[in-house]
């Protein structure tokens, strides 16, 4: 694998956050070349990060595609169509194409490019610009497994990838793509918390932030599920079974639920459109 | 320039106290029309020096930049009324919620083939020249229409310009923003008197409250969240309320307010389209709508105050 790995090139088309963060943790596994990436974006704004990995910046979308195996589309939905197009003179069999592109489903993708290409839809969020994105993707109809063990092994170090049917995408954007703004609430409202009880405000979010870190990692890393964590922290008579008792009497839970369910209805209505 | 209201109503008067104010054009300029005489935005368009006719061919004459200001179910059969009479040099600004630049288009365009017209929604914050207004532009109206029009609302508040399909949400923000703001400061109001305040003292604070709040976020680049944290000292007297109001859901019923206004928009706008009325009902309905509105004198119900009533006629009965 290491060896075919230094002879791939990769394209990106878009040279926003999704498409450096992606990037950045293909890099980081150091079995990719930078001299074989090419990021082709309209305007020169986004490209000095990208020129400090070291990789070629243009302004020509077929060129990064003719270039390239591995093609990653990192533009907004309304563009997919445009650039598909643009690029179609250049794509063959070889190519396999990864959208990256909210709502737009794999049907759509596969009626837009030739028969034959590889297609995989990729949905990953925020925090993957620093290396620590939750990464879904699911294969269209001519994606081979070895596409997925690549793809995996690629976007490794951006943080946790799994695969999965187009069904989950939706769900993955409720959860994960959205889910990081609930957090966000969350700690906001923490803080307040902490505020009103008499902390200055800046600390307070600083101490929030971490809390959030900390508790996240503890998460993913201790291998006990988050119910098992909780009651270890739960002393009986003591404050933390106090706090959560507030919690439940507000209704977080099912709050939380709601939360992820309307933002995968829309999701889905989004896809359908 | 001539400006014209087809409509004397709360919109009419508002606009026109604003431009007045500042100075943008002169009252002797404008020319407004209603069937009814007696409304009190009448009398007081009137008192401003704004020229006053129940006709509306006589406002259209009169004008190159002509305001809609009618109810919306009003529309149609003004734009019947009104179309033989537009010229190549009037620009139509319709200002009723949830009525499509298209619509209007389509309804012109029997009467001519390219009817400029362009669609705002405002608020009537334009009365103290500090109304929230956006516009969406026509087919066939020029950038200069739009720059028009834009010189003249930035007169009497923020302007700017928006695709069309935005325009029911800032409906339901702005557009129903100044009602949400009233019942706020009403609120406030009744808990500075419950915590003994006088009345009147504390509606004065409680609207200032808001006007500073408000110019505080207009003026700095700062996030609404920050300003909060900022007027928040850790374990005061704001956080301990701002809690109590996180109790009480009161984003969420900000976010359910202009959500339903944006949508109850949406819904008349579908209703209108699908009315089918005969010619002869719709006379009379309207006819009866008109008289329903507040002010309108219920002279022993409709059939007894023709006189003044123009709508479907060009003759200007007295």
């Amino acid at each position: 694998m290491a060896s075919d790995l230094s002879h791939l090139k990769i394209g990106f088309i878009g040279a926003g956050n999704m498409a450096y963060g992606i990037l950045k943790g293909i890099l980081k596994s150091g079995d990719i070349n930078p001299a074989n990436v090419t990021v082709s974006a309209p305007s020169i704004n986004n490209f000095p990060r990208f020129q400090e990995l070291g990789v070629h910046v243009i302004h020509c979308n077929g060129d990064a595609v003719s270039e390239a195996q591995l093609v990653f589309l990192a533009v907004k939905p309304h563009f997919i169509r445009t650039v598909v197009n643009e690029v179609l003179p250049h794509l063959t069999e070889r190519h396999i194409i990864v959208s990256v592109a909210a709502g737009v489903t794999l049907e759509t993708l596969e009626q837009l490019l030739p028969a034959g290409v590889e297609t995989v839809r990729l949905m990953p969020n925020l925090p993957c610009v620093l290396q620590e994105g939750a990464l879904l993707f699911a294969r269209g109809s001519c994606a081979t497994p070895e596409t997925a063990s690549l793809l995996k092994h690629l976007l490794s170090a951006c943080g946790s990838v799994e695969e999965g049917p187009e069904s989950w995408i939706d769900i993955h954007t409720g959860l994960s793509g959205s889910g990081v703004a609930f957090v966000y609430l969350f700690a906001e409202a923490m803080a307040e918390g902490a505020v009103k009880m008499g902390m200055p405000s800046a600390l307070a979010q600083r101490i929030a932030a971490q809390t959030m870190l900390g508790a996240g990692r503890m998460l993913r890393d201790s291998g006990k599920p988050a119910a098992v964590l909780r009651g270890e922290v739960c002393t009986p008579g003591g404050t933390t079974i106090y706090g959560l008792h507030a919690l439940e009497k507000g209704g977080v839970r099912s709050a939380a639920m709601s939360a992820v369910e309307a933002a995968t209805e829309r999701a889905r209505e989004l896809g359908r459109k | 320039m001539s400006v014209g209201f087809i409509g004397a109503g709360q919109l009419a008067h508002a606009l026109v106290k604003g431009f007045t104010a500042a100075g943008v054009i002169a009252a002797h300029r404008i020319t407004a029309s209603s069937p009814d005489n007696d409304l009190i935005t009448v009398a007081g368009l009137r008192k401003m020096g704004v020229n006053m006719t129940t006709s509306n061919k006589e406002a259209v004459q009169k004008s190159d930049v002509l305001f809609l200001a009618v109810k919306p179910h009003i529309i149609p059969f003004v734009l019947d009324e009104i179309g033989p009479d537009i010229e190549d040099r009037h620009l139509i600004v319709s200002c009723a919620a949830g009525v499509t630049i298209g619509s209007i288009e389509k309804k012109l365009m029997q009467y001519r083939t390219n009817p400029k017209v362009m669609r705002i929604m405002t608020n009537t914050p334009v009365v103290v020249r500090e109304g929230a207004t956006v516009y969406a532009t026509g087919t066939h109206a020029e950038v200069e229409d739009g720059r028009l029009l834009e010189q003249l609302m930035s007169s009497v508040g923020f302007c700017t310009e928006v695709e069309e399909d935005l325009i029911d949400p800032v409906t339901g923000l702005s557009g129903s923003g100044p009602a949400y703001a009233f019942t706020a400061v009403d609120a406030l109001a009744d808990g500075g008197v419950k915590m003994g305040l006088p009345r009147r003292l504390a509606l004065r604070l409680g609207a200032q409250a808001l006007l500073g709040a408000a110019k505080m976020l207009l003026d700095s680049e700062m996030h609404p969240g920050q300003l909060k944290d900022n007027v928040c000292s850790p374990g005061g007297a704001t956080i301990h309320a701002l809690h109590v109001m996180e109790a009480g859901g009161f984003r969420s019923l900000l976010i359910n307010a202009v959500e339903t206004s944006c949508i109850r928009t949406r819904e008349l706008q579908f209703l209108a389209d699908q009315e089918k009325i005969s010619s002869a009902a719709i006379k009379k309905t309207t006819l009866d709508k008109v008289m329903q509105q507040p002010g309108v004198e219920q002279g022993g119900g409709v059939g007894v105050r023709t006189a003044g009533v123009s709508l479907f006629n060009n003759r200007h009965k007295k």
